[in-house]
């Protein structure tokens, strides 16, 4: 029966794509038990609409869309918190990375990125992550923020000037030499 | 960047996108060639680049908290969890007219005759659950049994049939026993009730079978008052009764505002027995219809596995058809 079928896809589905959506999750939240809950969340309203997605449909972007609009409810309902956290935050950055790998980052370069990121407004922190650290296509990352595939470049890009601009004098950039 | 001129504020977007990899060949060509002659242009795309990389740096290293075992298993056992609670439900046409089937994964778990309009009401809405489902193709394969059914082409559906909403264990037992009743017999309220160990419940196995959450699959249709009057059907529909009583070969003639299974008419099985006799062989006709089934032919007492009974012999002087 069709049913029998869509849930061993299912399963399919959540192998290959939790750990990822949870990672997206700890990226935007920044705490592993809301990346818990919130990649649950994702994957059980995912499995109620699954049978109603299109065949052909991009299942990993439309669980990004699910995890995304999740993520900005938790942030509307955690706001308040999520300010006062703020503050310590700065002094104990939580999903940081452990310890630096192949390329050596410099400490103070690695915490003025994570802060600078932090800081940013929703949708061009959520466009940035989806962009820079997942590979999402722009309108994909349109869908996920009811915008427009230019809107979520734009997003991206403004992310990308400010986080150039906090890093600015932090950047290993060694000056032009003259001729 | 407002102080720029215009030709640098214009390849801005280009250069942000090709120190991120992402400009075409056509960007990468304008970046290149606007920056060998821009020295702040040239500048920008280097700072651009250390922050590609930085970016690059904080995407490959270990997040801290980034294990998904915990995760992945809570999540297995609540789709798990989902999945069972989880009815999808089709809307079809039958004979009957508008017919709901649903299931979840353990088994059929709901059939419901729709009025002619086929809404449902907010009371089969609530029974169905938060999370049920309309997908006709999960159900379609039991429509079609079910119009086999009810057209007389297929006297079993072997069903895996999900229990878990019965009210009681007492509903429980009374649906059983109504299950087992064989296709084409029936018996009477209080023959059910004999059968569960509680022969002074007839009434409450009435209201038991009221409840039935799968008519048809669960032949409450064969269980009838004692005086052979079909009584209550899905609500007040007893046509539906005498409908699919008369698919199985159980005829019920209407009198007095009500449809009554005659007797006299009907081959008759004593409980315990596996002989089926007339109605008059030995003293059958004083026993009250709690201890009989009836049939309505002798091929549904014996495609129920009855043989005649070697006293009357049914089978050389059988009822007038």
């Amino acid at each position: 029966m069709g049913r029998v079928m869509a849930e061993d896809a299912f399963e399919a589905v959540v192998g290959a794509h939790h750990a990822e959506i949870r990672r997206y999750l700890l990226r935007i939240t920044a705490r592993a038990s809301d990346a818990d809950d919130l990649s649950q969340e994702t994957f059980l309203r995912a499995f109620r609409a699954y049978r109603a997605l299109p065949e052909g449909a991009n299942v990993r972007a439309w669980l990004f869309a699910i995890a995304t609009n999740l993520g900005r409810n938790h942030f509307r309902a955690q706001s308040r918190r999520r300010r006062a956290y703020a503050a310590v935050a700065q002094e104990m950055p939580v999903g940081a990375p452990a310890h630096a790998d192949g390329q050596v980052m410099a400490d103070e370069a690695r915490v003025r990125i994570e802060r600078v990121i932090d800081g940013l407004p929703g949708k061009q922190r959520l466009a940035f992550v989806m962009r820079k650290m997942h590979d999402l296509e722009y309108a994909e990352i349109g869908a996920s923020l009811h915008c427009s595939e230019e809107s979520a470049r734009a997003h991206v890009f403004q992310a990308l000037r400010k986080i150039r601009r906090g890093l600015d004098g932090h950047l290993a950039v060694g000056t032009e030499s003259h001729s | 960047m407002n102080r720029l001129p215009a030709d640098c504020r214009e390849i801005e977007p280009y250069l942000l996108a090709v120190a991120g990899g992402e400009g075409d060949r056509q960007a990468a060509r304008r970046v290149e060639g606007h920056v060998a002659t821009c020295r702040s242009c040239r500048e920008e795309l280097r700072h651009y680049r250390a922050v590609d990389g930085l970016v690059h740096a904080l995407r490959v290293a270990p997040l801290r908290g980034d294990d998904a075992t915990l995760a992945h298993a809570q999540l297995t056992t609540r789709l798990a969890d989902l999945r069972s609670r989880m009815v999808s439900f089709g809307i079809f046409p039958s004979p009957l007219g508008p017919l709901l089937i649903g299931r979840s994964d353990q088994g059929v778990a709901l059939v419901r005759y729709l009025p002619p309009s086929g809404a449902l009401s907010a009371q089969l809405r609530a029974q169905l659950g938060a999370d049920a489902i309309e997908d006709p193709t999960a159900t379609e394969a039991l429509w079609a049994e079910l119009v086999e059914y009810l057209e007389g082409r297929r006297a079993r559906l072997d069903w895996p049939l999900d229990l878990r909403r019965m009210r009681s264990d007492f509903q429980r037992r009374v649906l059983e026993a109504t299950a087992a009743l064989p296709y084409g017999g029936v018996t009477s309220y209080a023959g059910i009730a004999a059968r569960i160990g509680a022969p002074a419940a007839g009434r409450a196995v009435a209201q038991a079978l009221r409840w039935n959450p799968l008519p048809i699959v669960i032949p409450c249709h064969r269980v009838i008052g004692s005086t052979g009057a079909l009584v209550g059907y899905a609500g007040k529909r007893v046509e539906l009764k005498q409908r699919l009583l008369a698919v199985e070969g159980v005829k019920a003639v209407a009198a007095h505002h009500e449809f009554r299974v005659r007797r006299e008419a009907m081959y008759t099985l004593m409980a315990g027995e596996r002989e089926y006799c007339v109605p008059t062989c030995g003293s059958l006709s004083s026993q009250p219809l709690s201890v009989l089934t009836l049939f309505g032919t002798r091929e549904r007492a014996e495609a129920a596995g009855f043989t005649p009974c070697s006293s009357c012999r049914p089978d050389l002087h059988p009822l007038p058809a």
